[in-house]
């Protein structure tokens, strides 16, 4: 769901760096009140990996393809502001250096993959941990997070026929179908199962390092 | 180094020796959905090119002219490796600007 340069037209590209602006101020300070021995090479790693999934395309059964974030496992770990930070960093970096999502769509890119989904991951595995459990709480949660920024990326672009022409020619009624179809079928459940085993395997063998950021007081409120 | 990171890295390593088949995904299955270079849809009378305003120095994760599946996965390696060493050094950076903007 990387939105390339020349998808979305100047208002909406303004908008979602506007949007992004206080989001990334808040989320320095949060993650300046956070950094510890643990977590600055956690924070380090986490970004990294973040950058390495995304890298994994999988096939979706309509001819195209997707891939996950990372954002949900970057939350539950660190929180949701360090994986604002992360994430934000790897997308800036394809952007520049790699040419995928547009520099001129690094504001909506921001905003889908390093702000709404770690957030929508974090807050649904709070909600589900102690009912469901850790391990299937995260996969729940990473699936419904990926889903939820796609649907947020396909609004974005899918708005420009009706009022940007000659940027993305395709409507929400093309848009939106393709994107849930894409992540409900593929990056879904890839994010879930990657999730699912990570947190798994940490909170059996290294419990001290799942939910770091909720071992510092007062930095997730 | 803490052993968890050193774990860590060797699991990322192992990610970054098999990520090629992420670019063969995109070689034998397609682009993802709205990330097209150019759009030519007949079913729905769609003849476009999106504008593109900036150059990358590896655009799509490979070397310029690298354009069969080997060199292209060659390509894909190099990149993971180069955009891995790079996003951590920015965020390390980042940090490092946090703590001295903090102990000023």
């Amino acid at each position: 769901m990387h939105i390339p340069d020349g998808y979305l037209g100047p208002l909406t590209s303004a908008v979602m760096f506007a949007v992004m602006i206080p989001v990334w101020a808040i989320a320095f300070r949060k993650v300046g009140e956070q950094l510890g021995p643990k977590e600055v090479p956690m924070l380090a790693v986490l970004s990294a990996a973040s950058f390495l999934v995304m890298m994994f395309n999988w096939p979706v059964p309509d001819g195209t393809t997707a891939h996950m974030v990372g954002g949900t496992l970057f939350a539950i770990i660190l929180g949701p502001w360090a994986a604002v930070i992360g994430i934000t960093v790897a997308l800036v970096i394809q952007a520049f250096f790699f040419g995928d999502g547009g520099i001129t769509a690094l504001g909506a890119n921001c905003f889908n993959m390093a702000f709404v989904l770690p957030f929508v991951g974090y807050y649904i595995y709070r909600a589900l941990e102690e009912r469901a459990g850790k391990v299937v709480a995260s996969g729940i949660a990473a699936y419904i997070a990926i889903n939820v920024a796609a649907i947020f990326a396909a609004i974005e672009f899918g708005i420009q026929p009706y009022i940007a022409p000659g940027y993305c020619p395709y409507g929400l009624n093309l848009s939106i179908p393709a994107m849930a179809f894409a992540h409900i079928t593929t990056a879904g459940p890839v994010a879930a199962v990657v999730t699912s085993v990570v947190v798994g395997y940490l909170a059996k063998s290294r419990p001290d390092l799942l939910e770091l950021g909720r071992k510092t007081p007062g930095v997730m409120g | 180094m803490e052993s968890w990171v050193k774990k860590a890295l060797i699991v990322m390593g192992f990610f970054v020796a098999i990520v090629p088949i992420g670019i063969l995904a995109t070689w034998n299955c397609g682009d993802a959905w709205g990330e097209w270079g150019e759009v030519q849809d007949t079913a729905h009378g769609i003849n476009w090119t999106p504008r593109s305003y900036f150059g990358a120095p590896l655009p799509d994760y490979n070397v310029e002219g690298w354009d069969n599946k080997l060199m292209a996965s060659i390509g894909y390696w190099i990149s993971a490796i180069i955009g891995i060493a790079l996003t951590m050094l920015v965020v390390l950076g980042i940090v490092k600007a946090i703590e001295l903007h903090r102990g000023m």
